[in-house]
């Protein structure tokens, strides 16, 4: 059942609360960012926050990890209060921040040493290795592409092996390889039992990651759940791609039920249905009657990016 | 301490990898050593009485006035501070390393200058190296500390910059780098005591047993009070967010710094 409130809990049967908001404030001189939101994350669950930009993610993020003060409200990260132990705190979280930032002189190396040593744990080259920095480890910073230095970014967030990854914009800047490693990455992070709060734009990755998901909109969250209950909730309705030998129903509306026929592309005919087992039984039966054999058939019910820019739309 | 001394050798590293920092701490100094040193005594007898101490302040000043503070700043400004925040690295840290790396490129340069200075160009050699290199320490804690602090104060580059040439500019003519602060008229001298080369001058001549030495104690007084409260100031004000973000009403307390400096120059020591 989606909920459209600004209080959201996970749903039951899930386990310990990793990161818990309430009433959560934010404000910078008049402008009020966030607006008294909450929802809570139990360990091992990916949650992505979206919204376009200006909506209140950064703001929440950069609260919960510990990097400015809340107007309002209470936080809990692992258990920590982030403004009242910040120290405790960032032993607790990996962070990925949206924009990559180290000295430009510092090696691959040298800043898995240094960040693993600050955290008081060993080095991980594995991680270096993992992330496909093996031949760049004497590399310095300055001299890294911007996808390898997203990827030391995200090595260095995980190396002290956090409860709780805050992830910015994880995949900005990656090739498509890099993208499919972060996102294995993440899917193994998660089975491990690391809690991940995803902040993105790219709605494919978070329909792809979340386990939930919260739309933020001008400060308060407009509409949260699986990414399955967020499009489904919509009044988009599923698209039904038909094409057949002869085409008929390129010049034909024969008036399926519960559908409305669009438009007609590449030899394709779009009927967006409300209710796509009906009209798909009809198109096959109408279509076997005037001797038109089926060539091919798709059904595609509505995606995360369309049920956010419907939300967006009709609300921002 | 692993992760501080971890650190250190990291920034130590840095100096000779960038060109920049390598220019400011070595090539820059020392070229200009060099030519002063080859002019100077030539046109100015006093010089040979100055010229060590002198340019080591100079070499000391152009590392923590004109890279210190622009490192910060930078940093700050690149999201470089944010990245280390995060991951547990504390303020005192970042204020303290440069600091301490720095230390050591200038002991470098300072043994270089004394050496080629006295053997070379027959500049006046200290006379009690102990007392000296007490003096040398004394000072470069008041310049770090002035750097730490307008490195933590400035709002951007071009005010750091500015900033540094306020202190940086008056120690070179003032300060008695080039002349004794005695042949300066009684008027400058006061003004001249406004700044940290005077003070570090008249320690050099009096702890180092060179010529034209003043009381030490208050120029001692003056330069540990200053580094003292520099490195406060400097960790009360500092700040990880760039100030577009985040404006910093405490940078103003950065003229506190002033104090040790202002009460020298109103007593006359």
């Amino acid at each position: 059942m989606l909920v459209e409130r600004n209080d959201v809990r996970y749903k039951d049967g899930m386990g310990e609360t990793m990161v818990s908001v309430r009433d959560f404030r934010k404000r910078y001189g008049n402008l009020e960012a966030v607006k008294g939101i909450g929802f809570e994350v139990a360990r091992g669950e990916v949650f992505a926050l979206l919204g376009p930009n200006g909506a209140g993610k950064t703001s929440t993020l950069e609260c919960l990890e510990g990097l400015r003060a809340p107007d309002g409200g209470e936080l809990r990260v692992a258990g920590i209060d982030p403004s009242r132990h910040p120290r405790k705190l960032w032993d607790a979280i990996g962070v990925q921040l949206q924009a990559s930032a180290l000295p430009p002189s510092m090696t691959v190396d040298e800043a898995m040493g240094l960040f693993c040593r600050y955290h008081g744990k060993a080095p991980r080259p594995d991680l270096v290795d993992r992330m496909g920095l093996s031949r760049k480890r004497g590399e310095q910073f300055a001299r890294l592409s911007t996808g390898l230095q997203r990827r030391l970014s995200l090595a260095l967030a995980v190396a002290h092996d956090p409860a709780v990854l805050f992830l910015d914009e994880p995949t900005a800047g990656l090739d498509v390889p890099s993208r499919a490693e972060l996102h294995a990455l993440i899917g193994e992070l998660r089975r491990a039992g690391t809690t991940v709060i995803l902040a993105t734009h790219d709605m494919a990755e978070a329909e792809k990651l979340a386990d939930r998901a919260a739309i933020l909109l001008a400060g308060s969250i407009a509409a949260t759940g699986t990414p399955k209950q967020l499009t489904a909730s919509g009044r988009q309705r599923t698209r039904i791609s038909v094409a057949s030998e002869r085409g008929l129903l390129l010049s034909t509306d024969p008036g399926f039920p519960d559908a409305e026929r669009r438009e007609a592309s590449e030899g394709y005919v779009l009927y967006y249905s409300s209710n796509p087992a009906s009209t798909v039984a009809a198109i096959l039966t109408w279509l076997e009657k005037a001797g038109d054999p089926l060539a091919d058939l798709r059904v595609e019910r509505p995606s995360l990016e369309e049920r956010f820019l419907e939300i967006t739309g009709a609300k921002g | 301490m692993k992760a501080f001394l971890h650190h250190l050798a990291y920034d130590f590293k840095s100096v000779l990898r960038e060109r920049s920092k390598l220019l400011m701490y070595y090539l820059f100094p020392l070229a200009v050593f060099l030519l002063m040193a080859g002019l100077m005594t030539a046109v100015n007898p006093f010089f040979k009485e100055t010229m060590v101490p002198g340019m080591i302040l100079f070499a000391v000043m152009s590392a923590t006035l004109l890279t210190l503070p622009g490192a910060l700043v930078g940093g700050r400004e690149s999201g470089v501070l944010r990245s280390y925040r995060v991951n547990g690295v504390p303020a005192g840290s970042l204020l303290a390393i440069p600091s301490v790396g720095a230390l050591v490129h200038m002991a470098v340069v300072s043994v270089i200058i004394a050496v080629v200075g006295v053997g070379v160009f027959g500049a006046a050699a200290p006379g009690r190296p102990a007392g000296f290199v007490a003096a040398w320490l004394l000072s470069y804690a008041a310049y770090a500390g002035l750097g730490a602090l307008m490195g933590a104060a400035a709002p951007n580059q071009n005010a750091s910059t500015l900033l540094a040439q306020l202190v940086y500019l008056p120690s070179i003519l003032l300060g008695g780098l080039m002349m004794p602060a005695s042949v300066l008229p009684e008027g400058m001298r006061r003004v001249a005591l406004l700044t940290p080369a005077s003070h570090a001058m008249n320690l050099f001549a009096s702890w180092g047993g060179m010529a034209g030495a003043g009381g030490p104690w208050a120029s001692a007084a003056v330069l540990a009070g200053s580094a003292a409260l520099s490195f406060g100031l400097a960790g009360w004000i500092f700040q990880w967010d760039p100030r577009a973000q985040t404006p910093n009403r405490r940078s103003w307390a950065a003229l506190l710094a002033v104090v040790p400096y202002a009460a020298a120059a109103v007593l006359g020591v």
